[in-house]
């Protein structure tokens, strides 16, 4: 059998299957998207699990519970991913306040502001049930263009997490396109156009910037696979037809 | 953190001569209820020095015991003791099984199973193999084994004896690099060409439903490409890499200086990604700070010392780490640190995030 520098392999398409014998670089980055994700997703699931009792009926109350119970559960996973790497799951968890937000009308873009890895959308807090759904339509669409690209990383444990989980985060977000749907016929188009015009610039960051060397070196190691760029350019499209059909107006890029 | 269970040794059989097949009883089984295709970490130490080192399991699940392949590696200081020096009664310590090597076995389905195993990447193998076709009854299992030469072949006769035991649902096909075979398709390395011409000749990819892959980095590249290429989705491939290469060791490339500022403070010194910085890290500031705030691209998550992603090694100096989630004992004693939660008590400090 023939040798094979792991950078090359990686380079070629090549995945990793477990912790051991991991170039370092490679580790952390793995890490460090394990740990952003388990963040959004613990952050994500705290903010919405307030709203719970402002669903406006028990069918969605039984909805908005099941997504905070289930992006709980997305967090778990990844975190035992994590434990194979070292990492403390029951300190990582608890150690935090996960429901911690800016101020509602901080600046776009804010840099976190709470010691964690959370995507910057999670920084900002929902202004009642209308807001949390919109909330979630666009960023749920947005979660499924990272999930579909981190689907095919070159870390195969996760790769295959993020292949299951991409699967339930897709419902979530077609439960809040029937959510915002509801909504809109019982004639409440202002304040959810309010609302998209809030959350549309904040999620629209959440891409983060092609500039980073670090985007380069993620693709050289076959963690990421399309550009930020390129990914909010898809989202803008997506977003823009789905509120389209809802009756509402994407803001202006 | 990882746990380490005993188990004993209670059976040592050589399969090829230079690979044991071991037996073990672990005190407590259900810490050990694995899945087919799963492998154990063991840890031992040697010389004062602890390693450890993962072997896949071979046993299926329906074989009432747990047992893994011990192939010796050239230089390798488990493989080799495990192969000159262990026997029954001889005690161990493993981690619980781990990796997801494997597929969900549904008992009904009519599924057809494609495998590629690369000379010791079979051990996994043959424990998803023997336990697909104890329990899906209408499966079909196909084997490709690479193998230097006959004499190397893990398992050979075990596996004819599944032939046997499966009529009609396992067929194996051998290809040796210094083949004997008077068929060019049967001798040579699994590459790109040779997947073309075994979907030409002798493997329908149309019909299968799941592929595992273990072995080299060469081979799975090869072998993932032309599943791809025959309309395997990656859902559909499994992989185990059993890593011929170790990870490579950056070179410091370049040692550029910081215009640090003059003044109290420790002379430091990293490398990240091959290349080398120095610059003061001020008072109460940690290793991971001071080097984020030099512009240096560290790897960092949770800044608790709970996830590990900040690790690096300490190569000169002294440092004390005020909070420990994630390391163990023995990466500390190597000169691991969590470098969030590290500052430096010695007038300077050198730590390598490329270790």
């Amino acid at each position: 059998m023939e040798d094979m520098n792991i950078t090359d392999y990686l380079a070629k398409g090549g995945v990793i299957t477990s912790p051991q014998h991991m170039p370092p670089r490679f580790r952390a980055e793995v890490l460090r998207i394990m740990a952003s994700f388990v963040d959004s997703e613990l952050a994500g699931a705290a903010g919405f699990a307030d709203l719970i009792n402002q669903g406006p009926g028990v069918a969605e109350r039984i909805a908005a519970a099941r997504i905070v119970m289930e992006k709980t559960e997305h967090a778990a996973r990844v975190l035992r991913l994590m434990s194979e790497f070292g990492t403390d799951t029951q300190r990582y968890a608890s150690g935090h306040s996960w429901s911690d937000r800016l101020a509602r009308d901080a600046a776009v873009g804010t840099e976190r502001a709470h010691g964690d890895m959370r995507l910057s959308v999670f920084n900002y807090p929902l202004a009642g049930w209308g807001d949390a759904v919109v909330m979630n339509l666009l960023m749920g669409q947005a979660v499924g263009l990272h999930l579909a690209d981190y689907a095919r990383l070159s870390y195969q444990p996760l790769a295959e997490a993020m292949r299951e989980i991409s699967l339930i985060e897709a419902r979530h977000t077609s439960l809040a396109r029937d959510g915002v749907a509801k909504l809109v016929a019982e004639g409440q188009k202002p304040a959810l156009q309010a609302s998209v015009d809030y959350w549309w610039p904040r999620v629209a960051v959440s891409f983060g910037s092609d500039s980073s060397g670090r985007a380069a070196a993620l693709m050289a190691m076959g963690l990421r696979h399309t550009a930020n760029s390129e990914m909010r350019k898809r989202w803008q499209t997506q977003a823009r037809e789905t509120l389209g059909a809802l009756g509402l107006a994407a803001p202006a890029d | 953190m990882a746990r380490f269970l005993p188990l004993t040794v209670t059976d040592v059989t050589p399969t090829i001569r230079d690979a044991v097949v071991v037996t073990l009883r672990p005190e407590d089984p259900a810490e050990f209820d694995f899945v087919a295709g799963q492998y154990l970490t063991f840890r031992r130490q040697f010389d004062g020095e602890e390693l450890r080192r993962s072997y896949s399991i071979c046993a299926g699940k329906d074989d009432g015991v747990l047992q893994v392949g011990i192939k010796r590696v050239e230089g390798g200081v488990f493989s080799t003791w495990a192969n000159a020096a262990l026997k029954p009664g001889d005690v161990l310590e493993a981690m619980p099984p781990m990796g997801s090597f494997h597929a969900p076995l549904t008992r009904q389905a009519r599924r057809h199973y494609l495998a590629f195993a690369g000379g010791s990447g079979i051990t996994p193998v043959l424990s998803i193999l023997k336990t697909t076709l104890t329990r899906e009854a209408d499966a079909r299992f196909t084997l490709v084994y690479a193998n230097r030469a006959s004499s190397t072949i893990m398992f050979r006769e075990e596996l004819e004896d599944l032939k046997n035991q499966h009529m009609g649902r396992l067929s194996v096909i051998h290809i040796l690099e210094e083949g004997a075979e008077e068929i060019d398709l049967f001798t040579g390395r699994v590459d790109a060409a040779k997947c073309a011409a075994l979907f030409a000749h002798w493997i329908d990819p149309a019909s299968v439903d799941m592929a595992f892959i273990c072995g080299p980095e060469p081979m799975m590249l090869a072998i993932a490409g032309a599943l791809r290429e025959h309309g395997l989705s990656d859902a559909q491939i499994k992989f185990e890499l059993f890593a011929s290469a170790r990870p490579p060791r950056a070179k410091p490339l370049a040692d550029t200086q910081s215009q640090a500022p003059k003044g109290a403070g420790v002379a430091a010194k990293v490398t990240l990604d091959g290349e080398s910085r120095s610059f003061v890290i001020p008072p109460n500031t940690s290793l991971l700070e001071a080097a984020l705030a030099n512009k240096i691209d560290a790897p960092f998550a949770c800044k608790a010392g709970v996830c590990s992603t900040c690790r690096a090694k300490v190569l000169a100096g002294e440092v004390e780490m005020r909070a420990n989630h994630a390391l163990e004992d023995y990466e500390v004693e190597r000169g691991y640190v969590l470098t969030c939660q590290c500052y430096p008590l010695s007038d300077s400090v050198t730590f390598d995030y490329d270790q």
